[in-house]
């Protein structure tokens, strides 16, 4: 439910500029973002229980009194802006609490290094697991191609159909300080041209676009992690030929309206 | 025409006729005779053939292709496609003032907006910028921003915040901006449909720039050409190349698919000639900024009194601080210039003695002793790198002459400071290092040679006895065990008594050693990995007689199981063919080749001992050479420059489709057409840290490829001897900050006095500004307004 095959969708606010993008997840709908929401919690939970045991484990002194007489408030510490503090101040807390006894409680059979060890990969892949693959095809005619990949484990990588809005790229900034979508650009000069390969690959037979850039020892791949199926690689292939080179009034016509925004793929077989 | 001149015409005309009479009355003849044969009428009708020819079928034809061309604009040359392309700087200053928006025309619908220039006309602004009014008082000369900008002039290229009835040029642009517009609204007669890129104006001062291709922080792949020359190309070098080429074929092929190949137009060449004009966007913004109060005439205003008095009293600071400031330049920097160029030309005469020495090979192929020894090698980067210096200096002293949106030199500026800084942190760790090691030179003489004594003399020994007495269950030859076991205890007997020996000067060499770290900490890394090498050189000659032996006994069991089998090697072949022995051959090839498979556990167990610490020692001279690398060659400064203002590394460009949802509500309520646009935000990628440390990765993969190759298994199992990796290859990595080959004494030395003296200030001559045209503030270059996304 939380994700799909991959299947695109196209930008194309005028006829000589495109952006196609494939992606693996769903049109956001409420129950979606809702769940989306309801697992962003959950990692955050799993972050706390994970750092909490951790802490009571290695770094909790007991001999420390259990809670100050008088207890600081954390909008306190908060203005007196020692981090440190209000880090251990909070990470107390969480110990002393119910649920961070019952966790303490719970690991207690476990010797330091496994739970360290178990902790850690519960964190990791808690933090870092990615739900959703988007990779984008981004062709400016007069300028060149641009191919991206991102892979977003916080939320929805797709502007939503409705009003097509990028906030969730100011979202994403502020959780990395900066985009870790990954591009690459290639002039119109350097293209020797856009084609569809086919490659085996177990019993079956993958079809992905690549481009030959002049001077360079390897193609580039169009859609690396998703590799979508033949249907979708063939209509961006179309897309491209007509958006990068004139003269091709089949395809212009194409992309007349504006900000058309919508599913255009099918399911990949 | 003047009444005489026509008498003279008339006077020339009658007399030429009366003298040739007869000519004329010959063309008379010729008149009549045409007229009787009918000349005159055939000409009449094909005259009329033609123009009915030209009315019926050029005229119409004419039309038809002008209406098609109407309605289906498309040229070759792609020039007309109708597609506009529109650079513009996102952090230009907005307003709803009327403007003229002044850039470079790259081609006909492909511009770049450099300024909008406010309340000024565009006729005055023409003439401006054919006179060149709005780049005067230019810091640097003005030829080099076109020439770097790939343009010949600068253009005006429409207007902003116009009312629609002004006539414009039909290639002009109507834009209109505003303080609360994201998106510069924009309309041209000419295009069809437009793509307005927004992109963040580059600080040069600040040295950001963008570029196409990341930055390259080492020096270019100078150094690959004295590898190729060892005739000795090694194989795994050899296998890569291989590779290479194999694929560049497939590649080839590949390429053979595509079946035209496109001329790429005007618009699509001019990418290069763009990014250097982003570059330059921002200084010449703020010098036509500074210069537009020069176009057309405005009133004048006087200063007031007040003015007048804060005026005259900082040109009296100004004058005092001036004459102090010449004082300095003429009677005391000259002197201490000249001492200190004196000094740098005496340590570079030094330099380059110490380095002929280091450097100096008996014979092309022997190695030198850069080659052999860590700390020569570190003392020749030291060296090196003060030839470089004053080069280096000279150039980016160089850099301050000219524009600061000259982006050349930046990589170099980068190169510069991280080898400096590197130095400085290579000399205050060595001092700490060197003060602890000499404070505590005895401590660590003692603990050296008890290290010493018990790994490389008490663990051998006590291994060897070992191996001699049946280790592990094995059942060994006990004789033979005996003989190599005593011949190399005795060894290691004769090894401890040098040992012995040495001891007391272990003090003095370690009060050296800390002594030499002030030099930096990498030297005395490269002293105790020498000291290392030099101090197990008995492990080293166990491990080439050991595996000498083994080898040899190796060789000739497989030769004699060749006999067993009755072939023989023909080596003339190199192959193995059948071979009739006699009788006694066979027999004694047989005993010979029992006795000595019997005895190869033995050899076998002791080549092995060998070899391991063999491999110890070279994994820890690794460890100690890392270490130097790390010291050395570090990119310490590129790391931080990322961190702080990663506008300073470019690592190529990237673009962002931008919704143009709210831009299209934003015209709607204008009722006037708007060509499709799209709005395209360009930004610069930072280099990525990967990118950086590129070259580590590399040595990496090379250090991995030489020692953890299956050949170095095959050379261990066979007792061949592992060549060690080569220095220069391990080290190419510490030269791809130097220059393949270092700048020559006198070149230096001219160098160095090339550099031009420092201005002498002259009072400053007051300037009264002109008050009109839109005055700017004083803090309008220092905040940028970045309002956009």
């Amino acid at each position: 439910m939380l994700t799909t095959a991959p299947h695109l969708y196209l930008r194309r606010p005028s006829p000589t500029t495109a952006e196609f993008t494939v992606t693996t997840c769903p049109p956001l709908t409420v129950p979606l973002r809702i769940c989306l929401l309801t697992i962003s919690l959950l990692r955050v939970a799993i972050f706390t229980a994970a750092t909490t045991t951790i802490y009571s484990r290695f770094f909790h002194d007991p001999s420390l009194p259990p809670s100050s007489p008088t207890p600081i408030s954390i909008t306190d510490l908060l203005y007196q802006g020692d981090i440190l503090i209000l880090l251990s101040h909070l990470l107390q807390t969480l110990h002393s609490s119910p649920p961070g006894q019952f966790l303490a409680n719970i690991t207690a059979p476990l010797s330091n290094s496994a739970l360290a060890l178990i902790a850690s990969v519960i964190t990791y892949f808690g933090l870092f697991t990615q739900l959703h693959t988007t990779e984008s095809l981004l062709v400016l005619r007069g300028l060149g191609i641009q191919t991206s990949t991102s892979s977003s484990s916080f939320s929805s990588p797709v502007p939503n159909t409705s009003d097509g809005s990028n906030r969730w790229r100011g979202w994403k900034w502020w959780f990395w300080g900066t985009t870790p979508t990954k591009t690459r650009f290639i002039p119109t000069e350097k293209i020797r041209d856009v084609l569809i390969n086919e490659a085996f690959r177990g019993f079956e037979v993958r079809y992905y676009l690549i481009v030959i850039v002049e001077g360079e020892e390897d193609v580039v791949v169009v859609f690396p992690k998703l590799l979508p199926g033949r249907r979708i690689v063939e209509e961006v292939w179309r897309g491209v030929r007509g958006c990068l080179y004139e003269g091709d009034p089949n395809h212009q016509s194409l992309g007349g309206s504006w900000g058309q925004t919508g599913p255009l793929g099918r399911k990949d077989s | 025409m003047h009444p005489f001149s026509v008498l003279t015409l008339g006077i020339f005309v009658a007399g030429y006729i009366t003298a040739r009479w007869d000519l004329v009355t010959r063309l008379y003849e010729l008149a009549i005779f045409a007229w009787d044969y009918g000349v005159v009428s055939r000409a009449a009708k094909g005259f009329a053939a033609l123009s009915l020819v030209f009315l019926l079928i050029f005229i119409p034809v004419e039309r038809l292709a002008a209406r098609e061309s109407t309605l289906h604009p498309r040229a070759p040359g792609s020039e007309n496609d109708g597609l506009m392309r529109i650079f513009w700087p996102a952090d230009l200053p907005r307003s709803d003032l009327r403007g003229v928006v002044v850039g470079w025309r790259n081609s006909a619908l492909d511009v770049f907006v450099l300024a909008i220039l406010e309340e000024v006309e565009p006729r005055n602004v023409d003439s401006a910028l054919k006179l060149g009014t709005l780049t005067r008082n230019a810091p640097h000369p003005v030829s080099r921003i076109y020439e770097l900008c790939g343009q010949s002039s600068l253009h005006i290229l429409g207007l902003s915040n116009t009312s629609e009835d002004v006539h414009i040029d039909p290639s002009w642009i109507r834009a209109t901006i505003g303080p609360s517009q994201q998106v510069p609204i924009i309309t041209c007669a000419r295009a069809s449909n437009i793509q307005i890129i927004l992109f963040e104006r580059p600080l040069p001062g600040r040295m950001q720039y963008i570029s196409l291709n990341p930055i390259a922080l080492a020096l270019g792949d100078k150094h690959d050409t004295f590898r190729i020359l060892d005739s000795a190309e090694q194989d795994d070098e050899r296998e890569e190349r291989l590779k290479k080429e194999k694929k560049k074929k497939l590649v080839e092929k590949l390429k053979q698919h595509s079946i035209f190949k496109r001329t790429p137009s005007a618009k699509e060449k001019a990418l290069p000639k763009i990014v250097n004009q982003i570059n330059w966007a921002w200084e010449l913004e703020k010098l036509m900024q500074k210069n537009v109060s020069r176009i057309g005439t405005r009133p004048k205003r006087s200063l007031s009194v007040s003015e007048r008095v804060v005026e005259s009293a900082t040109t009296m600071r100004d004058i005092v601080l001036v004459w102090l400031w010449n004082l300095m330049t003429v009677y005391v920097l000259p002197v201490i210039k000249k001492l200190f160029v004196m000094g740098l030309m005496a340590h570079r005469l030094a330099a380059e003695v110490l380095l002929t020495v280091l450097e100096w090979r008996a014979r092309p192929k022997y190695a030198a002793l850069k080659d052999i020894s860590a700390t020569a090698q570190q003392v020749e980067i030291r060296l090196q790198q003060f030839c470089y210096w004053p080069m280096q200096y000279v150039t980016l002293r160089l850099r301050k002459n000219d524009w600061e949106s000259v982006t050349t030199s930046h990589p170099d500026y980068i190169r510069f400071y991280n080898s400096l800084w590197l130095v400085a942190n290579d000399v205050i760790i060595g001092i700490a290092l060197g003060s602890y090691i000499i404070d505590n030179s005895s401590w660590l003489a003692d603990e050296i040679s008890h290290l010493l004594t018990q790994y490389t003399v008490e663990a051998l020994q006590s291994s060897i006895s070992w191996l001699m007495g049946w280790p592990a269950g094995l059942k060994l030859n006990s004789e033979l065990a005996l003989f190599l076991g005593d011949l190399f205890l005795w060894v290691i007997e004769y090894w401890s008594s040098c040992i012995e020996t040495l001891r007391p000067v272990l003090p003095h060499m370690i009060w050296f050693i800390g002594f030499s770290s002030f030099a930096g900490a990498s030297m005395p890394i490269a002293l105790f990995s020498d000291l290392t090498s030099i101090l197990t050189i008995h492990i080293y000659s166990f491990y080439l007689a050991s595996a000498r032996i083994y080898h040899w006994q190796l060789n000739i069991l497989i030769s004699l199981f060749h006999l067993f089998r009755g072939k023989k090697h023909n080596v003339l072949r190199n192959r193995i063919d059948s071979c009739d022995y006699d009788l006694d051959q066979l027999l004694v090839g047989t005993i010979l080749f029992t006795l000595l498979f019997f005895l190869l556990p033995t050899v076998v167990v002791f080549y092995l001992n060998f070899a391991i610490a063999r491999m110890v020692i070279i994994s820890l001279k690794a460890v100690f050479d890392t270490m130097l690398s790390f010291l050395n060659h570090f990119p310490l400064f590129a790391l931080m420059l990322r961190i702080k203002d990663p506008g300073r590394l470019p690592g190529g460009i990237r673009f962002e489709l931008r919704d143009t949802q709210d831009f299209r509500h934003a015209v709607n309520d204008t009722t006037k057409p708007i060509p499709s646009t799209s709005v395209i935000h360009l930004k610069s990628i930072p280099l990525s840290f990967k990118a950086m440390f590129h070259q580590y990765f590399q040595m990496g993969h090379r250090i991995r490829k030489h020692y953890l190759s299956p050949r170095v298994l095959l050379c261990l199992l066979t007792g061949k001897f592992v060549p060690p990796l080569d220095r220069r290859n391990l080290y190419s990595l510490q030269y791809s900050m130097l220059p393949a080959r270092r700048a020559g004494i006198m070149e230096m030395w001219n160098a160095v006095n090339s550099l031009p003296s420092p201005k002498r200030r002259t009072a400053p001559l007051y300037i009264p500004a002109l008050a009109n045209g839109r005055r700017y503030p004083g803090n309008y270059g220092g905040g940028r307004s970045r309002n956009y996304g």
